[in-house]
């Protein structure tokens, strides 16, 4: 069913979401699940920092042959992420009551043709 | 970086300064919103502004840009903010350095970097030298428009690479010199000539009249006998533009985006004819963020209707308070507009619906029930504004026969327009010292007594035939302003008899 360039993206996701976690983690924050998805969508990884709950989008770019991986997060991906943070919410409430305040972060990495990491930007709490 | 960057706004015909405020954060997601209550164009200018930026080998900046245009209550709308948004974002980048004097910036952006022909520019020009701003940065095809105001420096910007140069000192644009405007004002060639009608001695004679005066005339006809060309060809025979009046004039055009690019002054009187079907909005003006219609961009000039009675009976209707008063005002929910609207009202129709109603070679074939009908449509509060109401009957075979010496005969517009514009001469020294007033028809009822002096036996045959064929107040009063122009015509001081007989021939129709 899949494609060869799709299975070959996927495969690019679930290598970015690696690189964002340890990045994360080294940082401090702690995993709480990755791939996380409910009827309305995935999230690539859900964290905690201190006392946020903070569910973070990883995009991934090869070479900037097609720019910037933030040009990929708009309005409308960030609606969709908030639409399914607000799921998790409620499904997932024994995990969610133990934390007030949530976020949605964003950890874009830019990999190079030998995919040796070329940069990771990390930016917290986008509205 | 947070910059400003001063820009104009266009409420009605009025500018407005506009703040652009441009911040390039150094923290945050990248990303690039607009706020103030911008149109739709203006939140596309991100687009054109990063690719044109891109397109000038300068890196765009990677973080977050936030536009704000203050005040922010009050509607953008226009391409105009291109300019100004990305200036401000250069300089917050340091790849430009804004004039330490205020500047006003304005124009659209093409994708490649290059300024494109904007509307308003004139607009611009007129505020800044109102707010002493001394320098305006315009797109190049449109900096014309804005070279006529003095006081003020006016660069023609081709495009942003130029800007940049030309701000950092590495190579100046010239600006552009004031054009001296009564210079334009001088050279126009007329496209239609009165010679060219055959015949119609009489009607010519009326469109002078009306011509010289800024009358409103009314032609009624069967098809083809020349209504339409007489009114083409009166563009012809209007005197020239005064330099307040092209001013304007000019206004108007430029706000409605209706100067050509590379034009400054609207230098011929407007000639407008909007087709029938044309919607009470077209025709008065309007919209939610109201925009002159024809009768303002006919502001000065004719307003011609053909076929009259088949516009909409709304669109007639709303003619009233233009004719009356010289300006429509428009209020919508977000604010009320005046716009001027002082133009010649030249309408043509036919008798009856199939034309031929009182011609002699030819049966009308319409019911009486259709004719009523038809006629209905020309309401008494309309026709008792129009001064000058003229039947054009068909033209006789025997002037049509003959051709070139017929057409080399006849009177020539520019023999027509040198009266007229000795009528007009008479006027202006006349209401030299009122503002409002240019012409005959401009006049007050006040200003008839002071302006308007009747012979003894003029009087008298006014009144007599204001009772006998019972006309209206306004109408006697329209009389003597079509008497007046005749008189002036005629270079007499004092309004005679026979110029009364001859404004009541215009007024007083056979079957009435």
């Amino acid at each position: 069913m899949f494609d060869k360039s799709k299975i070959q993206n996927y495969k690019k996701g679930r290598e970015g979401e690696e690189i964002a976690r340890d990045y994360l983690i080294k940082k401090g924050f702690k995993l709480i699940e990755s791939n996380y998805s409910n009827k309305l969508g995935e999230i690539d990884i859900v964290m905690s920092d201190k006392d946020w709950l903070v569910f973070v989008e990883v995009k991934l770019k090869v070479g900037d042959k097609f720019g910037h991986p933030e040009e990929m997060i708009n309005k409308n991906k960030l609606s969709r992420i908030k639409r399914i943070a607000e799921g998790f919410l409620v499904l997932e409430s024994p995990i969610a009551n133990k934390f007030e305040k949530y976020r949605i972060d964003a950890v874009c990495i830019v990999l190079n043709e030998d995919k040796t990491v070329e940069s990771i930007n990390y930016y917290d709490n986008l509205y | 970086m947070l910059q400003k960057v001063l820009s104009i706004a266009s409420v009605g015909l009025q500018g407005i300064e506009i703040e652009v405020e441009v911040n390039v954060a150094d923290k945050g997601f990248p990303g690039f919103g607009v706020v103030g209550l911008a149109s739709k164009a203006v939140e596309e200018a991100k687009e054109r502004v990063k690719t044109a930026i891109i397109n000038s080998d300068i890196e765009f900046p990677n973080a977050k840009v936030t536009i704000n245009l203050a005040p922010a209550d009050i509607p953008k709308d226009g391409s105009c903010y291109d300019l100004p948004i990305s200036v401000g974002i250069l300089a917050s980048i340091g790849e430009l350095i804004l004039p330490k004097e205020k500047a006003y910036f304005y124009g659209e952006l093409s994708l490649d970097g290059s300024l494109r022909h904007t509307r308003g520019v004139f607009l611009l020009a007129l505020l800044a030298k109102e707010q002493g701003i001394k320098k305006i940065f315009v797109p190049r095809m449109s900096a014309n428009e804005a070279s006529v105001v003095e006081g003020i420096e006016v660069y023609p910007v081709d495009n942003l690479k130029n800007l940049i140069r030309h701000l950092s000192g590495e190579k100046l644009i010239e600006p552009l010199k004031t054009i001296d405007t009564e210079e334009i004002l001088s050279d126009i060639t007329p496209d239609f000539d009165f010679a060219e009608v055959l015949g119609q001695e009489q009607a010519k004679r009326a469109l002078e009249i009306a011509a010289a005066g800024g009358h409103n005339v009314f032609m009624m006809g069967p098809p083809g006998s020349g209504k339409t060309m007489l009114a083409r060809a009166m563009s012809g025979i209007l005197p020239n533009l005064t330099e307040k009046e092209s001013l304007e004039v000019t206004k108007i055009y430029s706000i409605t985006g209706n100067i050509p690019p590379g034009g400054s002054l609207i230098r011929q009187r407007p000639f407008r004819s909007p087709h029938h079907t044309t919607s009470q909005v077209g025709l008065i003006g309007g919209g939610s963020n109201p925009r002159p219609g024809e009768v303002s961009l006919a502001h000065r000039g004719v307003l011609f209707l053909d076929e009259f009675p088949e516009f909409g009976r709304t669109c007639l209707e709303a003619l009233r308070q233009p004719l009356e008063d010289g300006l429509v005002n428009i209020s919508r929910a977000a604010g009320s507009v005046t716009f001027p609207a002082q133009f010649m009202l030249v309408a043509a129709a036919n008798p009856c619906p199939c034309g031929y109603l009182g011609d002699p070679k030819k049966e009308c074939k319409c019911g009486s029930f259709q004719i009523l009908n038809y006629r209905k449509k020309l309401s008494g509060p309309i026709m008792d504004r129009i001064d000058i109401h003229l039947t054009v009957p068909a033209v006789d075979v025997n002037h049509l026969m003959i051709g070139k010496n017929e057409i080399n005969n006849n009177e020539k517009s520019e023999t027509i327009k040198k009266r007229v514009m000795e009528a007009r001469k008479i006027q202006s020294e006349r209401f030299k010292d009122l503002s409002h007033v240019h012409s005959n028809s401009d006049m007050k009822n006040r200003h008839l007594k002071e302006f308007a002096n009747l012979t003894g036996e003029a009087n008298l045959l006014l009144k007599q035939a204001v009772n006998k064929f019972n006309l209206s107040a306004r109408v006697y009063f329209r009389l003597i302003k079509v008497a007046r122009t005749i008189a002036d015509l005629d270079k007499s001081g004092e309004i005679k008899e026979n110029h009364i007989a001859e404004a009541l021939q215009y007024r007083v129709k056979s079957d009435d």
